[in-house]
């Protein structure tokens, strides 16, 4: 199985590397090219997923049946020279919160453990008709509601660069699986940072579009005001050939954009020429871990090396950004979980149960200033910036990983919900803010924990974030790194401390 | 205990029917403090004119162009 896996990635070697290794667009590649089948790359991401899910947990139900059933299909249509998309045969898992007709949806929790939705949500609907199916329901926070990867029901998932340590959340089988390679891509959905944090803690890339960029038709909804579904992949060519699949206009999800999408892939030429980007002296890099801050400069060298520019700027409004965007998600999930926290309580997890309490005590009048200003506050905050900047780059988790007993508020000591709030403080204002960021590896901490670099700009920017993101890609070679779980191999030693 | 989270309890029972859940719901809503301490703080920002729909005009009015 290692033949065509080698020749695709001629910079691997050794037994550990199989066909799962490879990237979302080489994986689509080999099957267009018939250098391996739908049902080949099935058989690889299985196989390495038994042999890494028990340490990871990244799973909560998995369909081999019919997944065997999707990849002989897109295989006898190949052979007949039936095309699907550019995914066709390709295996997908997704967290388990985006609705299949007919599957079981568990949203995380012991409150939907036995949901059988009748519809299927746009996103997967979008995949499919490019050819790609899925075969597992990933792990995640119960109801999309910490950015940790804590689980009481399901089990904790675990990163796959030290098991020990967050995988970051909510997304977070999503982050572990795509690390782990038995995924090529995953749905993630991000409020305050559900995609990016994941994808920073395990070292992928992890794209929360603009606001309305994608429909969230069939997801599950956390605050229907900030919620955006969004890929996590190895890389950003991963994530811009999904981009370009599930964004656009969705009858289905008024809240969608009309707005026409653009060739995301196409746009990945590695130039940065001239584009401005800005590190932030304020707000992102308080109480900064220094090689996390280290990481970010060195990032940006990188960008300058390419033509890029770099400045530094302090950035306005960010006491109303910070202000306001904690009330919004507080107020709309409490809403959405009102007769659960009234009848059942008890079926959630104390820090999500606690959580949501206190959003029933905001006054209207908070919620709706807080909707109010959203956006007089994304235009003084897009004015001043993007004046002086194209790319704002920040870390997307400024301090070193914590592990699950640090930030685990269930069984930890009081005190311990500051630890767990903290982790998402940079990736909760591009939410309010409604604006398009990206989280990239970009090198690891002392305990051998990823990096993220987490670009943010523009409404709509998201072509700009993906070529910036895939040039220092070309450059790099974080996300090409294998955790050591899946053993080494003789040209790439996984793990490099910083 | 604390006469905020008191009446921050009373109140969240009295118009809601729920009751704390556990301690860390405790805590977090007698945390509430800061969140006003917040909105304290940005008075009079708030314009007249200010409603929902501005959200999305304004993704619009700032977005990226080709």
């Amino acid at each position: 199985m290692a033949t065509f896996a080698d020749l695709m990635l001629g910079n691997l070697s050794g037994d550990a590397v199989t066909l799962a290794d490879l990237t979302l667009v080489q994986a689509a590649e080999a099957v267009r090219d018939g250098d391996a089948t739908s049902r080949d790359l099935l058989d690889a991401c299985w196989q390495r997923m038994e042999a890494v899910n028990p340490t990871l947990n990244a799973t909560i139900w998995v369909d081999r049946a019919g997944a065997v059933q999707a990849a002989t299909a897109a295989d006898a249509a190949r052979d007949t020279n039936s095309w699907s998309g550019p995914l066709h045969g390709v295996p997908l898992a997704h967290k388990d919160m985006y609705y299949q007709a007919g599957k079981r949806c568990t949203c995380g929790s012991r409150l939907r453990t036995d949901f059988v939705p009748d519809y299927t949500s746009t996103a997967i609907e979008r995949l499919s008709t490019a050819g790609a199916y899925s075969f597992a329901g990933l792990n995640m926070a119960e109801f999309a509601q910490n950015p940790t990867g804590h689980n009481r029901e399901f089990g904790d998932c675990h990163n796959p660069w030290n098991p020990p340590y967050i995988t970051g959340g909510s997304s977070s089988g999503s982050g572990a699986a795509v690390a782990a390679r038995f995924v090529y891509a995953a749905l993630g959905s991000d409020t305050g940072g559900s995609i990016r944090l994941p994808a920073s803690a395990c070292g992928v890339t992890g794209l929360k579009p603009t606001q309305t960029r994608v429909s969230r038709y069939g997801a599950m909804p956390l605050s229907f005001s900030l919620d955006n579904v969004g890929p996590l992949t190895r890389t950003a060519r991963d994530c811009a050939r999904v981009m370009s699949l599930i964004a656009g206009r969705d009858p289905k999800d008024p809240t969608s954009s009309h707005l026409p999408v653009p060739d995301y892939e196409g746009a990945l030429d590695g130039d940065v020429r001239g584009m401005r980007i800005g590190i932030p002296t304020n707000y992102f890099f308080d109480g900064a871990d220094s090689a996390v801050s280290q990481a970010i400069e060195t990032a940006a060298e990188v960008l300058r090396a390419r033509g890029a520019s770099v400045t530094r700027l302090t950035l306005p409004v960010m006491d109303a950004v910070t202000g306001y965007g904690g009330i919004i998600s507080r107020v709309e999930a409490a809403t959405i979980h009102a007769e659960w926290m009234r009848h059942r309580a008890q079926d959630y997890a104390q820090h999500l149960s606690g959580r949501m309490y206190p959003g029933f005590a905001i006054p209207a009048p908070y919620y709706v200033e807080s909707l109010s200003r959203r956006g007089p506050v994304l235009r003084a905050f897009a004015a001043e910036v993007f004046a002086q900047v194209d790319v704002l780059a920040t870390p997307t988790i400024r301090t070193a990983l914590p592990t699950l007993a640090e930030t685990d508020i269930d069984n930890g000591p009081p005190g311990t919900e500051v630890t767990f709030l903290a982790v998402s403080a940079n990736t909760r204002p591009f939410n309010y803010l409604g604006l398009p960021a990206i989280s990239i590896p970009c090198g690891f901490d002392a305990n051998g924990l990823p990096i993220g670099l987490q670009l943010a700009g523009r409404p709509f920017a998201e072509a700009r974030l993906l070529r910036m993101a895939d040039a220092y890609q070309l450059d790099t070679d974080w996300h090409t790194r294998r955790p050591p779980l899946l053993g080494t191999t003789s040209d790439n030693p996984g793990i490099i401390l910083a | 205990m604390d006469p905020f989270l008191a009446e921050t309890e009373l109140t969240i029972t009295r118009w809601h029917g729920v009751t704390a859940p556990n301690e860390p719901a405790r805590r977090m809503a007698a945390d509430l403090i800061n969140t006003i301490a917040a909105f304290e703080a940005l008075r009079g920002t708030l314009q007249f004119e200010d409603e929902p729909a501005s959200f999305e005009a304004a993704l619009l009015d700032t977005r990226e162009t080709p």
